[in-house]
């Protein structure tokens, strides 16, 4: 009886995932369609870009210098250890560039935008403006999803870019005080061994991470019911399916790109 | 006008209408009542195209829209104005705004035509003095009256009226019910209300529809509702604890 009751949940658990990812591959398909021809509003895209890209711009700028000085404080003994100073700026730039950078901007991004865009088209959905767009014959997907969707790959491709300047310069002072590693020999080591692919994978992950960020929160969002209660289910769900796709994409990501 | 014939729609199992068949007609004020859960707001947005039947069409002037691509649809939802039970107001955007939103969306007129077109709808429903206000600071009562505004800036030849009056005192319920009489009046377009104002609702619709659970008991004037027989209709009346005599 028990085995059986656990199956059963096993596969409810199951079915409920299943839907949910086919819901939000059937929401990526519908913007997808809109894309070619475009067909979304501009204005809106202005105002997320705004809201979602420049006004994230601090809070990804603060995990940023926080980030490169951990991350040497951190290297800190082992480099001494082994006498590694001069590739101080080729490991930190290895890492915050392949995988810390795009990872931890993309996380901080899904708690400030993703649950925020989560919220507002939860609220919008119980509360009948969704409705109200199409009783004006406007298509909420194009209205409301598109912009986003846009916006969120845009801002966190440039705010991963930004955030990991900031954390390699970070890493590069805190370096250049507690290691004594100049800032050429920092600089020089980063330049010369990173390859372009290493940026542009950055870049990709970002890009990725963002898509998965907009398509989760804006189909938890208008899949949103039960009143308030409901709205705060949707941003918690849709915090969580983000951070466990990022983490699932970047696995897969780092196996193929190596 | 609007022609619903046989609607049958369910929700996870739940009939909200069975076989519900109605014919408005233009120029008409229907006032649709009906006790809790009885699927007046449902037969509302099947009106407007905002829910697929299970059976059923839904006739707008002929044409069914049940069946049409999303280029006619969206040519059907441009003819229609609804407002919603809940207000649906943008509320990031000030009264004017949202007034003037359905101008700016679905017409080519001006920064000006729309702003002047708005603010008459918003001198018209009573809140001349309001429009630079965000929704959160607006009562109730003034909440829907800018959501009727906002429904009927247009002038769309069907109004639908998703109980304008719920939660609202007395006085301001009537107030609003007059006030949609008065927009049809001027308008001279088709409007369906929704109110548990009983008695403010028979007072100004031309024809009544009584739903019970999920199917059409009784459609026809006022005074003809007043004479029925039928027993839910009775209850009905009864429940809503009518003046005697009625007065229709």
């Amino acid at each position: 009886m028990a085995l059986s009751e656990g199956i059963a949940k096993l596969g409810s658990v199951f079915l409920a995932a299943s839907a949910q990812t086919g819901g939000a591959a059937v929401l990526l398909c519908s913007v997808a369609k809109r894309l070619v021809p475009p067909r979304f509003d501009r204005e809106e895209l202005r105002r997320c870009l705004l809201s979602m890209g420049y006004q994230s711009l601090g809070i990804i700028l603060a995990t940023a210098f926080v980030v490169g000085i951990i991350l040497v404080l951190q290297a800190y003994v082992f480099i001494d250890r082994y006498g590694l100073r001069s590739q101080l700026g080729w490991g930190a730039g290895f890492v915050t560039i392949r995988e810390l950078g795009p990872v931890l901007f993309a996380l901080m991004f899904s708690g400030r935008v993703g649950a925020y865009t989560a919220a507002e088209l939860g609220t919008m959905q119980v509360t009948d403006q969704v409705d109200g767009l199409r009783c004006l014959a406007i298509d909420p997907i194009s209205y409301l999803v598109v912009p986003r969707v846009l916006a969120m790959i845009v801002s966190l491709v440039c705010l991963t870019i930004i955030g990991n300047t900031m954390a390699l310069l970070s890493a590069s002072l805190v370096g250049d005080v507690l290691l004594e590693v100049e800032q050429h020999t920092f600089w020089g080591a980063l330049l010369e061994r990173l390859t372009p692919w290493d940026y542009l994978t950055s870049v990709l992950k970002a890009g990725l991470f963002g898509g998965i960020i907009a398509v989760t929160s804006c189909y938890y969002g208008l899949s949103t019911s039960g009143g308030a209660p409901g709205v705060g289910r949707s941003v918690n769900a849709s915090v969580v399916a983000s951070a466990v796709a990022i983490f699932v994409v970047d696995f897969f990501s780092t196996f193929v790109a190596g | 006008m609007v022609r619903i014939e046989n609607a049958s729609l369910s929700f996870d199992g739940v009939e909200a209408l069975r076989g519900v068949s109605l014919h408005v007609p233009r120029g008409v004020l229907l006032g649709l009542m009906g006790p809790l859960g009885c699927g007046k707001t449902t037969l509302c947005r099947v009106a407007c195209g905002l829910e697929s039947l299970d059976t059923g069409q839904v006739l707008f002037d002929g044409v069914d829209i049940t069946t049409v691509g999303p280029a006619e649809r969206r040519r059907a939802y441009r003819r229609c104005g609804m407002q919603f039970q809940n207000d649906a107001l943008f509320e990031h955007k000030s009264v004017l705004e949202n007034v003037g939103y359905p101008l700016e969306r679905l017409t080519e007129q001006s920064a000006a035509e729309i702003r002047g077109r708005a603010m008459e709808r918003i001198a018209m429903v009573g809140l001349f003095g309001t429009e630079n206000r965000l929704p959160n600071e607006l009562s109730g009562g003034q909440r829907r009256r800018v959501a009727v505004a906002r429904a009927c800036v247009t002038d769309p030849e069907l109004l639908l009226c998703d109980d304008p009056t719920a939660g609202l005192d007395p006085v301001t319920s009537r107030r609003i019910l007059d006030m949609i009489a008065g927009i049809r009046y001027q308008a001279r377009n088709t409007v369906v209300v929704i109110s548990s104002d009983v008695l403010g609702l028979m007072s100004v619709s031309e024809q009544i529809g009584l739903l019970w659970d999920g199917k059409l008991v009784a459609h026809g004037g006022p005074a003809a509702l007043w004479q029925d027989s039928q027993p839910k209709v009775r209850r009905f009346l009864d429940d809503a604890q009518l003046p005697l005599g009625g007065g229709f």
